[in-house]
């Protein structure tokens, strides 16, 4: 039977609405939610993609028994050699549940979170688009395309903007006014003088550490955009770790419990290394081709949770679609017995 | 073509349609008697500023159909065409949603015989964020209060939960910036004349729904719904006729005079520069309907070293290739993330291969698409 249903889109931190269209239980498309207030029905090609994630399900593994192995090689390991990864797609729900599993049996906990860090007082969404100026640290316009929109809403409101990207050819140097290839602390040394309370400065990279102080120590709002749609949301449970302090933390860990991410896509790190990997994960990606237990778990489209977006509002999502998997709380609890 | 003027005869649905409930009755009609596996019809989620196409197998679902959603502006050709292929099924069209079907009749994607059009005269239609933001701005009320709204009269109405009304000029609203989505303002095809049936309340005496039957099988369809008792039709006086017209003609005028002013605003290359190549615009688009084998998708096209992508290589192509077929519903402006006014520039053109052939897509009566190519059935 042909269904539309709600849901979020999982592909970064703006939180965007998305509607997913089912034929019986199975989703074979989406639909625009025009009535979201972040994004009015608008999705980037990722968010239109993200749905592809149930065309890699993991069909032959036995849930049961990956779990049980799972368990078993848990428990036959040193508590301080095992590492646990949370991850910026794990819902709020899912990462309280892991952090307590990680301390309550004195495991090491990782979460990486694009080296940037939780801000409180962040710019809304509005205030991006009512800024005088926007300085853009990042191509907006092409990588958070709806974080993008806002900063053409400024240009339409006559706002200067000012961009920053390592790519020169960036989709936002075409609509700003200043543009740089330089580095995050150079860009905001030449433009420091120009810095006032009507800017917003938005960013999804930094280089350094260092950058980070310096932006949050401007006279104005800055918006951190994530490249996960629940980093905000992780970084109010979880401390994050540097990308060093995780390379570090791979260094030392023996058996690594990776929830919910694909790790070789943020770290260009030997994990042969590591003795045991254990991957939960709801969809194949290379994390779990290195992995030597997969625990298929449930996505974001088959059970409730929450994300928290770039500005700091918390969104619920239902689930559209069964699926006979656990979720990472279920499986959790499961391990704990 | 004929008129009449028609009503429920079901108090449910007399209580909870508009203007006397004929399009749910005659849709519950073809339901029962098992003329169509289903319906199409919009139904609110959330609130009313959320409605979506819902399927309906049994007619006591439809009631939650029933009333007008103007901030909804959804398009039903491309579901229809990618599922419901082999159905029989009935759905309500504006004006934009049959040109986009009678396009893709032409282009043997829906069969004719499959379907039951139920027309709906349409002033145009609202964005439901930017929507929800004019009635804060511009009204007494919290928009989170609205329970049904109306476009009538060139007013936007709003009705709240206590029974109490609130109206603005459309005029006024659409002067700051708000009101109707931009295509709808320059949408000069009203009345879907190619559905089988064209209801209103355009020249419509208070609670009767006003009909213009289009075709044999809108006739069979009233006939059948008045045979079947759901339905009471009576005759329109010429005076409402007139009146009818009229409304349609000053509404034609208006979106002239905004086609006008707004064609030679738009600047292509400058919208295209912010372009990202996300293909939303192509993927929404109901005439587009090649899917994985447009010559888009081919590595020719695909420069991942080279962005911003060159606009020319997908913009102009697309442009190229479909914009005299463009039956300018504005889903492409919805969804593009960078806000580029896509359906100005396809319009425009289309208007352009208009003022030269004659042909406005998905109302001229011709059996094969503009530039037809035999190539195009290898695909």
């Amino acid at each position: 039977m042909f269904e539309i249903k709600h849901t979020l889109c999982p592909s970064c931190s703006v939180g965007c609405g998305i509607n997913v269209i089912l034929d019986g239980e199975e989703i074979v498309g989406t639909f625009p939610y025009k009535r979201h207030p972040v994004n009015a029905g608008k999705n980037c090609l990722n968010g239109r993609n993200s749905i592809e994630c149930c065309e890699s399900k993991f069909e032959d593994i036995d849930s049961e028994k990956a779990i049980a192995d799972a368990s078993k090689e848990i428990k036959s390991c040193d508590s301080s050699e095992v590492s646990v990864i949370c991850s910026g797609y794990d819902t709020i729900e899912e990462v309280e549940a892991i952090k307590n599993f990680a301390e309550s049996n004195g495991f090491n906990i990782g979460f990486y979170s694009d080296d940037l860090k939780n801000v409180d007082d962040v710019a809304s969404y509005d205030e991006l688009a009512a800024a005088g100026k926007v300085f853009a640290i990042g191509d907006l316009l092409y990588e958070n395309p709806l974080i993008g929109r806002r900063i053409v809403h400024a240009k339409q409101n006559d706002a200067k903007i000012y961009a920053l990207s390592k790519n020169e050819n960036a989709v936002t140097f075409n609509i700003a006014d200043e543009t740089s290839t330089s580095s995050v602390q150079e860009f905001l040394d030449k433009f420091a003088g120009e810095i006032d309370d009507s800017s917003v400065v938005v960013f999804n990279y930094v280089d350094e550490a260092g950058d980070l102080d310096k932006l949050e120590s401007l006279s104005c709002k800055v918006l951190p955009v994530f490249s996960k749609p629940n980093t905000k949301g992780a970084l109010g449970i979880v401390d994050p770790k540097s990308s060093d302090e995780m390379i570090e933390l791979f260094d030392n860990t023996k058996l690594l419990l990776v929830f919910n991410d694909d790790i070789t896509e943020d770290f260009d790190y030997d994990f042969g290394r590591i003795s045991k990997i254990i991957s939960f994960a709801c969809c194949e990606n290379d994390t779990t081709e290195i992995a030597d237990i997969v625990v298929p778990v449930k996505s974001w489209l088959e059970q409730d949770g929450s994300f928290v977006n770039a500005m700091g509002d918390e969104q619920n999502f239902s689930s559209v679609i069964e699926s006979d998997n656990l979720g990472i709380v279920e499986v959790i609890e499961e391990l704990n017995k | 073509m004929s008129y009449v003027l028609a009503k429920s005869q079901n108090n449910e649905i007399l209580e909870a349609g508009e203007c006397g409930g004929a399009v749910t009755s005659i849709l519950k009609y073809l339901l029962d008697e098992g003329l169509v596996d289903g319906v199409l019809a919009l139904s609110p989620q959330d609130d009313v500023y959320d409605a979506f196409p819902v399927f309906v197998t049994d007619s006591e679902d439809l009631l939650k159909t029933a009333g007008s959603y103007h901030c909804a502006p959804t398009m039903i050709g491309d579901l229809v065409q990618k599922y419901f292929i082999d159905k029989k099924v009935a759905f309500t069209v504006k004006p934009c949603d049959m040109r986009a079907v009678e396009e893709l009749i032409t282009r043997h994607k829906i069969n004719r015989d499959n379907i039951y059009m139920i027309g709906l005269n349409c002033g145009g239609t609202v964005s439901p964020v930017s929507g929800r933001k004019m009635i804060d701005l511009f009204y007494e009320a919290n928009p989170d209060d609205v329970v049904s709204e109306e476009i009538d009269k060139g007013q936007f109405i709003i009705e709240l939960a206590d029974g109490s009304e609130e109206a603005v000029k459309i005029h006024d609203l659409e002067n700051e910036g708000y009101g109707r989505r931009n295509n709808c303002q320059r949408c000069d095809v009203k009345i879907p004349r190619k559905a089988n049936i064209a209801c209103g309340n355009w020249g419509a005496e208070d609670g009767w729904t006003f009909i213009e039957i289009n075709d044999e099988k809108g006739q069979e369809l009233i006939d059948g719904a008045k045979k079947a008792g759901i339905l009471e039709t009576k005759s329109p006086s010429d005076a409402a006729v007139e009146g009818r017209s009229k409304v349609e003609n000053i509404m034609i005028k208006m979106a002239k005079k905004n086609q006008d002013a707004t064609y030679p605003t738009v600047s292509e290359m400058t919208e295209w520069s912010r372009c990202i190549s996300c293909y939303a615009c192509r993927d929404v688009c109901p005439i587009c309907w090649c899917f994985e084998n447009c010559e888009l998708n081919k590595p020719y096209f695909k420069d991942e070293a080279n962005i911003p992508p060159v606009p020319i290589a997908f913009q102009g192509v697309r442009l190229s290739h479909m914009s005299f077929s463009c039956v300018d519903c504005g889903q492409c402006d919805d969804v593009c993330p960078m806000d580029i006014p896509v359906s100005l520039i396809f319009d425009k053109l289309q208007k352009k291969y208009y003022d030269r052939t004659g042909y406005v897509a998905g109302v001229s009566d011709d059996i094969k698409p503009p530039l037809y190519s035999p190539e195009k059935t290898e695909l």
